[in-house]
């Protein structure tokens, strides 16, 4: 492409060429550089001016910020040079000669690969930095959304603080970004969920789980909280355990209907702590896990949205193989682009894959591993998994874990016990800063919050080699 | 890399068809704004696929214009010049200069200039720089390629350097650990492992399996990569049986898609006879004599016994064989330069040398340590790693990295008759602060560079002399 731009000039001597004076000092560039920046931008604007016109436009900016751009718009990429100047300068001169998208494509991490990250920097709050829920977007903007304490906070994809808002919650347990600007927050010590507009700071609404018939429900919390593109879902529980998932459309900010009921009596029915929607198959995939004396129990059920009616549920313990008995689930989630769920053994720390679009009463695989390095690690710790970028990242106690499968040259879509592999993300010094409460990914970067810790982890993989010089 | 430098083309400036001009040699450019002089000689040294010859080629009279920063310009119209970069680069990432060059076409200049062999200093290295590596496992075994890239296995993972050493990719293997590890052209490698079957030739740029490759043995059972060498023309690799009772090295073609040539120094084991079947845990290609040195060692009751052969793999017979009894190679190389082949003795600790010229005599080894030392049936060169580079011997000892060179004294008469003794003699490489640290665990060379790695420790040392320009 860049021979082209070459290519094209040497013809018309000096059509296509023009002269810029930026504070002070002459750049010369085509035309064709400057239109890259997309129409509607002030170079564009220039490029259109009558040729004829023989002296430099002058333009009244930093020379040096402005060679970093022309750079940019030059060859695709960004010269060392751009690293003595911040991103928000950067950003606020790109915004105004309006090439702001051509900083950002050249800005974004690349695709994250578990087995080559590391952390990149935190994200820390000024007050109350203990992170008590946070969530990524799952589009391309990768923006994060964090509760800490009662406050939000929002960072957009550039991990930049977009700003602060205070609600009525005092310690926000579940958060989700719904709409562009409003998130869905909830507490587990408070009832309700409840919509703030990031735009103006205001609560725009509130759902409360009633039922006309049973006073009972009432005041009921909420565990979590996900959205389809026209509802929210969250799941309520009531003081007696009573629980239930609600649908809210998004547009009235009404429940529209009420899924999955349960009395919440026995580990089989209380309220689930881990919900998704999953748009390609439109079923609600819940999941609840409870320990007590006598280890981890839980269960994985699947709603139709629709109709409201499990589709399919596992018990564990009680349902698998007799083999595995007494090695339930400490976690598990879905993967709801390729469609598998995964779930870590409590016991073991085994991982095992279900594929969702054959799911019988044992629809486990349990993956071997045989990386000696690691066979003295996972079982009887507590474990958090999530799923990203066909890669299944697993947090025991303090360390961070990637299985990620071989790719082959077919590319073949069987899943066999070993196709995957298991290897350590972060290094021993890494999992020494407390145990890992959640993992999510979004915008190619996995962030990381723990326990009592200030703060969420920002790990990217990179291909610049960060070599150390040590002369 | 070379005919780049050789494809000037003086006869065609002087046909040029600006006559008026061909009088002043001088050709005028304007990158970026800028205006540059230099002449056709120069630029045509970028060689013909590059932006520039086409530049200089044109027809039209105007100044040629190339849209691109001018400042890195004016550097790489330095390396066209001279052939080197200026000190002026260091203000720049080599990254951008390797992107622009490029763009230009001119990267093997680049190359050429900061990561030749040739500029290979073995008296002037110093540690100069750190790889880090992601994750939690140490390297397991690293390759290198002629240029200076390098390929890191650790864990199951193969972490590749470009030559410059500032990018890195990272694929995922079916290994565990990959125990020997081969580039065979910049973005492919040969991969084996002592506990998987199977030589995977990988291609690291996609990151895929290009193919497998089993040795047929009698048993039936898996074959397990014991280690891998290869020649210009062939890819030699030393494989056991999975129950460990039989032994090959088979030779591939390089040139025609891994085509099995011949099987050479198959052995079975039957009953008590271990020593009848060691198989081959080091294999180098030895350019000179044209043949294949395969050394094997075997830790039993009474001690390590081990053997070095010298094989034909035209006729697949031994053309010579070393018995080691008494103070076994815990590693051992050839250096091809000056027909010799040195070792570490695993008991003593200390470096041997043997001359191939006279190789069948009766004693072959000749101590260029503390040969007094009494063998008291410590191993204390067990894990040290020995491998020729150039002129010099390198040899690790726990931590530290022993450099051996021969000494050239008196006169340089040929008598003819039994050859003069040979001299050599070692220094410990680096400076003070450089000196100790974990146990080596890999030693490899590459462009005008050495690398190393430790135990337990998720980084690659590079050791390099100063470049000019960075």
């Amino acid at each position: 492409m860049e021979a082209k731009i070459y290519n094209s000039t040497p013809k018309p001597p000096s059509g296509d060429r023009i002269k810029l004076n930026v504070g002070g000092k002459l750049f010369e560039t085509t035309l064709s550089t400057l239109r890259s920046g997309g129409a509607g931008s002030l170079l564009d604007a220039l490029s259109n001016r009558p040729i004829n016109d023989s002296n430099p436009v002058f333009i009244d900016r930093d020379p040096e910020i402005f060679s970093v751009l022309l750079s940019l718009l030059r060859s695709n990429r960004l010269p060392s040079t751009y690293r003595r100047f911040t991103s928000q300068e950067l950003f606020d001169e790109a915004a105004y000669y309006g090439i702001e998208s051509q900083l950002k494509s050249a800005m974004l991490p690349s695709q994250l690969s578990g087995i080559d990250a590391s952390v990149v920097s935190t994200i820390r709050p000024a007050s109350d930095g203990v992170v008590s829920s946070f969530s990524v977007s799952d589009d391309d903007d990768g923006s994060v959304w964090v509760g800490h304490g009662g406050q939000i906070s929002v960072y957009d994809w550039n991990l930049a603080h977009i700003g602060t808002v205070r609600t009525h919650l005092d310690f926000i347990t579940s958060i989700r970004r719904v709409m562009p600007e409003i998130a869905a927050i909830g507490s587990e010590i408070d009832s309700g969920v409840h919509f703030y507009s990031f735009a103006n700071g205001r609560r725009v609404g509130s759902v409360e789980w009633s039922d006309s018939s049973d006073p009972r429900i009432y005041k009921a919390r909420v565990n979590a909280v996900t959205d389809s593109d026209e509802s929210v879902f969250a799941s309520f529980d009531c003081q007696h355990r009573e629980n239930c998932v609600l649908e809210i459309d998004k547009s009235s900010l009404k429940v529209v209907s009420e899924i999955g009921r349960q009395n919440g009596n026995s580990s089989k029915s209380v309220v689930p702590g881990k919900l998704t929607y999953l748009s390609e198959l439109s079923l609600i995939f819940g999941s609840s896990i409870s320990s007590g004396a006598f280890g981890y129990s839980g269960y994985v059920r699947l709603w139709d949205v629709r109709s409201g009616k499990v589709v399919w549920e596992t018990n564990e313990p009680g349902s698998g193989r007799s083999s595995r008995y007494g090695d339930s689930f400490a976690d598990v989630d879905v993967d709801k682009f390729e469609l598998n769920l995964f779930k870590v053994c409590s016991k073991s720390g085994d991982l095992a894959i279900a594929d969702l679009r054959k799911l019988s009463d044992d629809p486990w695989l349990y993956i071997k591993d045989k990386n000696p390095s690691l066979s003295n690690v996972g079982g009887g710790v507590s474990s958090v998994i999530h799923c990203y970028k066909k890669q299944a990242f697993v947090g025991r106690d303090g360390g961070l874990e990637v299985w990620s499968r071989v790719e082959e040259q077919g590319g073949s879509s069987v899943c066999e016990e070993e196709s995957y592999r298991r290897n350590f993300v972060d290094k021993v010094e890494d999992s020494e800063r407390g145990i890992i409460k959640k993992i999510e990914g979004g915008g190619n970067r996995l962030f990381v919050s723990r326990d009592n810790v200030e703060g969420i982890e920002v790990w990217q993989s990179s291909n610049f080699s960060g070599s150390v010089s040590l002369l | 890399m070379a005919p780049i430098i050789a494809s000037r083309l003086p006869a065609n400036g002087s046909k040029s068809k600006q006559a008026d001009s061909s009088s002043s040699n001088i050709f005028t450019i304007d990158v970026g704004g800028q205006l540059f002089q230099t002449t056709k000689q120069t630029l045509t040294q970028s060689g013909p696929d590059s932006i520039l010859s086409k530049v200089c080629n044109t027809s039209d009279a105007s100044v040629p214009f190339i849209d691109r920063d001018p400042e890195l310009f004016s550097i790489l119209l330095s390396l066209l010049r001279t052939g080197n970069l200026p000190s002026k680069a260091k203000a720049f990432d080599l990254q951008d200069l390797v992107f622009e060059a490029k763009f230009y076409g001119i990267e093997k200049l680049l190359v050429n200039s900061q990561s030749n062999p040739d500029q290979f200093e073995p008296f002037n290295l110093e540690k100069a720089l750190i790889l880090n590596l992601s994750g939690r496992d140490s390297p397991s075994s690293i390759c290198t390629t002629p240029y200076g890239s390098v390929h890191v296995a650790h864990g199951s993972k193969i972490t590749s350097f470009d030559w410059s050493l500032q990018r890195k990719s990272t694929i995922l293997t079916q290994f565990t650990a990959v125990d020997s590890l081969l580039s065979l052209s910049p973005v492919v490698v040969a991969a084996g492992a002592t506990d998987f079957s199977g030589l995977q030739i990988l291609d690291l740029d996609q990151g895929f399996l290009k193919e497998t490759l089993y040795w047929e043995n009698v048993t039936r059972s898996s074959s397990t990569v014991q280690s891998i060498g290869a020649s210009p023309d062939f890819l030699f690799t030393s494989f056991e049986s999975g129950r460990r009772n039989s032994s090959a090295i088979m030779v591939y073609d390089l040139n025609g898609d891994f085509r099995p040539v011949i099987e050479i120094g198959h052995c079975e084991i039957f009953g008590a006879d271990l020593d009848s079947a060691i198989p081959a845990t080091k294999l180098s290609w030895v350019p000179s004599y044209n043949l294949l040195m395969a050394s094997g060692s075997h830790s039993g009751p009474h001690g390590v016994l081990g053997n070095i052969k010298f094989w034909d793999i035209r006729s697949g017979n031994v053309v010579w064989e070393l018995k080691e009894k008494v103070d076994c190679f815990a590693d051992v190389t050839v250096m091809d330069n000056l027909s010799a082949i040195f070792k570490v003795g695993v008991n003593s600790g200390e470096v041997f040398f043997s001359d191939m010229r006279n190789i069948g005599a009766e004693k072959s080894w000749e101590c260029l340590g503390d040969s007094q030392k009494p063998i008291n049936g410590k191993k204390e060169g067990l894990g040290c790693k020995i491998k020729s580079h150039g002129n010099q011997v390198f040899c690790s000892k726990g931590g530290d990295l022993e450099m051996w060179s021969e000494v050239m004294v008196g006169s340089l008469r040929k008598n003819g008759t039994d050859a003069e003794e040979r001299m050599f003699r070692k220094n410990l490489m680096g400076r003070a602060k450089d000196v100790g640290g974990s146990k080596i665990t890999n030693l490899d060379f590459g462009g005008n560079k050495m690398f190393v790695t430790r135990k337990d420790q998720q980084f690659v040392e590079v050791w390099q002399s100063s470049v000019r320009g960075y």
